[in-house]
């Protein structure tokens, strides 16, 4: 009796052992996905036609997307994370893809000589906005959760600015603007590197804030009336109720207390999902505050002070003092009604791609 | 009685134990994500109801420049149920920034980046000319990313246009072809480039398997056309048509082959299919490539071109085509290759 006990146990231990072994190597496959999801989306999809839940969605250019951007360490991690606590809107990390697609085709588009060989290959323009425009879509839909409202942070892809409003003609742009001097001290002192910044010269990353804003503002003001809004970092921080409620409401959503407390939300289904690696996330989980504002004071050398005018044109025409060290962010200046120039978006893109080199306005006008 | 019962009992119980804890292991363990074949195919909405899914039957057609690409595709598009159309361009370079955002980790996931990928080809394949049952893209340098796309593309086949080295490069040199990479100053260094890119495709053609790649050599199409091209068509599965001997009548015409004002192989695939260009290299070569040919360029004895014969024995024509020689040698003027 005992023996066969023994051997009974014996051979049901090596029976666990054994399917322990097979599963473990083998892997177990994962649940197939959750078909609850494409309902979902059905149901999020606005201006979908009438098809059944079992076809799958095509979104297509009328997606109202919400792209958030402008030039780095300008609030725009702070920003999506408060529109990703909103219960509507879906924002999710940096795609970093996004930016240099869009870049690869200003290259192209760029050239008359490309232009024509596309052309005459059969891919020419509307082929081509058909092509980014499902990259796009595949790429921020496929990013993270789905949602009424569908989101994204690329702080440069807003170089794009006026493509983008003309392939997705629906879509709603946010453009973080900040005083470039704290901007620059962030980069600079967070050693966060930007491909042609200098981080060892404050002149050369000033002069490069600039031209690289100077070129997204002026793409916000042309885009279609009523589909950019440029927010400012340090309003948003002192006065995020206000700034959130005008955001909202530009962005025809509904108010969510929800984003006044973004912190809450993080690692949170529905909410915020942060990235191990951008670089201010250490920051964006911490509640809004207003400590980052004026960190830059007395960091920047005494002769970019005295030049700042010449040096960051773009300071006293956003509204922030070239020479208060700080400004009262409390009581700003209002912007300034742009000069009447005309920077083409070619042109814009032209200099943004000569980043390597130093920058030399080509072919723009003033006045 | 009792003793069995109990056993069966134990036995139950022991049953139960196992299928219990195999139930627990499946939510300790790590799963693994269903292999990407398992996923929904990317579709895209092409034009005016278009619409084209990922699994759609596709072919590749490439190789490294000048070695007949231009005329395969052409020969293609002569088939009713084939369209290739011009090289778009665009497609080796999202591939190519593919390639670079490879390493990252950080950003999108490699299946989401995939599904965009497929989507972005798809639009410009399926988007730059008409439709058709059999959709196929001729862009020389896809099939250094054979592989990938055969993963994007479950239903692609690939065709791999292989040609003697010193033929391809003394092509590049004598009409100034630019590819990128080339030093057109140098027989040398194209002659080694040409090597290394034509292993490369090669290598990713064998990965793919015979099934799904097949290497076609531009010697054999232009002096066998008919029992080269009823390979291929045998290849990718589709009924033989005459026209495919013949197509440069079909230039121009709905259904047939368009071909782009800009590129290079236009002049040369609007005349019918002919031997001019197989041994123009031959007395171009400099002496000192000549002398060190197999060390600068393996792939040529690898492929079975003799690096010491100029010209090696390619073969005898089909007497049909040698007509096509003659006629296009009273109309050429200038003998570019």
């Amino acid at each position: 009796m005992r023996g066969q006990k023994v051997s009974m146990l014996l051979g049901c231990a090596l029976l666990c052992s054994a399917s322990l072994l097979y599963l473990g190597l083998s892997g177990i496959d994962c649940p197939p996905p959750d078909h609850a999801h494409r309902h979902t989306w059905a149901d999020a999809h606005l201006g979908s036609t009438n098809q059944s839940q079992a076809s799958p969605i095509y979104y297509g250019e009328d997606t109202p997307l919400i792209f958030i951007g402008g030039f780095p360490r300008s609030g725009t991690t702070l920003m999506r994370a408060m529109l990703d606590a909103h219960n509507a809107v879906r924002c999710g990390e940096e795609t970093r893809v996004i930016p240099r697609l869009l870049a690869m085709r200003a290259t192209w588009s760029r050239s008359a000589r490309e232009r024509v060989r596309l052309d005459e290959a059969g891919v020419t323009d509307q082929v081509l906005d058909s092509a980014m425009r499902a990259f796009l879509l595949e790429v921020i839909i496929g990013h993270g959760e789905p949602a009424a409202r569908l989101c994204n942070k690329d702080p440069f892809a807003l170089k794009s600015l006026s493509y983008l409003a003309r392939i997705f003609p629906q879509a709603k742009f946010v453009l973080m603007l900040r005083d470039g001097r704290a901007t620059v001290h962030s980069m600079i002192s967070r050693k966060v590197t930007i491909s042609g910044f200098d981080l060892t010269s404050y002149r050369d990353c000033l002069t490069k804030w600039s031209r690289a804003v100077e070129g997204m503002y002026s793409q916000c003001q042309g885009a279609p009336e009523g589909s950019c809004l440029p927010v400012r970092y340090e309003q948003l921080v002192l006065h995020p109720e206000v700034e959130m409620r005008k955001l909202l409401s530009f962005l025809g959503l509904p108010w969510d207390p929800a984003v006044l407390h973004h912190e809450d939300l993080i690692g949170k289904a529905g909410g915020v999902s942060l990235s191990k690696v951008e670089r201010s996330t250490d920051q964006v989980v911490n509640p809004v505050n207003t400590d980052a504002l004026s960190k830059w004071v007395g960091h920047i050398p005494s002769d970019v002070l005295r030049e700042m005018d010449d040096i960051a044109p773009m300071l006293a025409r956003l509204g922030y003092d070239p020479l208060a060290n700080p400004p009262d962010y409390a009581r700003p200046d209002p912007i300034i009604a742009p000069k009447n120039y005309t920077l083409a978006d070619d042109d814009f893109l032209l200099l943004s791609f000569r980043e390597q080199k130093p920058y030399i306005p080509v072919r723009w006008r003033r006045r | 009685m009792r003793v069995s019962a109990r056993r069966v009992l134990t036995g139950l119980l022991i049953l139960g134990g196992i299928s219990t804890l195999t139930q627990f292991l499946r939510f300790c363990l790590p799963c693994r994500q269903p292999s990407q074949g398992a996923g929904e195919p990317v579709t895209v909405l092409v034009r005016d109801g278009w619409r084209v899914s990922s699994d759609v039957p596709l072919v590749f057609v490439g190789g490294v420049p000048r070695s007949g690409t231009t005329l395969m595709r052409a020969m293609l598009d002569a088939h009713p149920a084939v369209r290739c159309g011009e090289e778009t361009r665009v497609v080796p370079r999202i591939l190519g920034l593919k390639l670079g955002w490879a390493a990252e980790k950080e950003g999108v996931s490699t299946k989401v980046l995939d599904r965009a990928v497929t989507a972005f080809l798809l639009q410009i394949i399926a988007g730059h000319g008409e439709p058709a049952p059999l959709l196929c893209n001729k862009d020389p340098f896809t099939l250094k990313s054979a592989k990938y796309l055969a993963h994007l593309f479950p239903n692609s086949k690939f065709l791999l246009m292989l040609r003697d080295g010193r033929a391809a490069v003394y092509s590049m040199i004598s009409r100034r072809v630019t590819i990128g990479g080339f030093d057109l100053s140098s027989y040398r260094d194209c002659l080694a480039k040409w090597s290394g890119a034509t292993q490369a495709m090669l290598t990713q053609c064998t990965q793919v398997g015979s099934k799904r790649c097949l290497a076609v050599r531009y010697e054999r199409l232009v002096l066998h056309p008919r029992s080269t091209l009823q390979t291929v068509l045998k290849f990718l599965g589709l009924p033989w048509h005459e026209g495919v001997l013949h197509h440069e009548e079909a230039i121009g015409k709905p259904g047939g082959v368009s071909l782009s004002k800009t590129e290079r192989s236009t002049d040369q695939v609007m005349r019918p299919v002919n031997l001019d260009a197989l041994t123009r290299w031959v007395g171009h070569m400099p002496p000192d490539v000549m002398a060190d040919m197999d060390a600068i360029a393996p792939m040529l004895g690898r492929l079975g071109y003799d690096p010491r014969a100029n010209p090696p024995n390619y073969g005898q024509s089909d007497p049909q085509f040698l007509n096509n020689t003659q006629r296009v040698r009273t109309h050429t003027h200038t003998g570019f290759c």
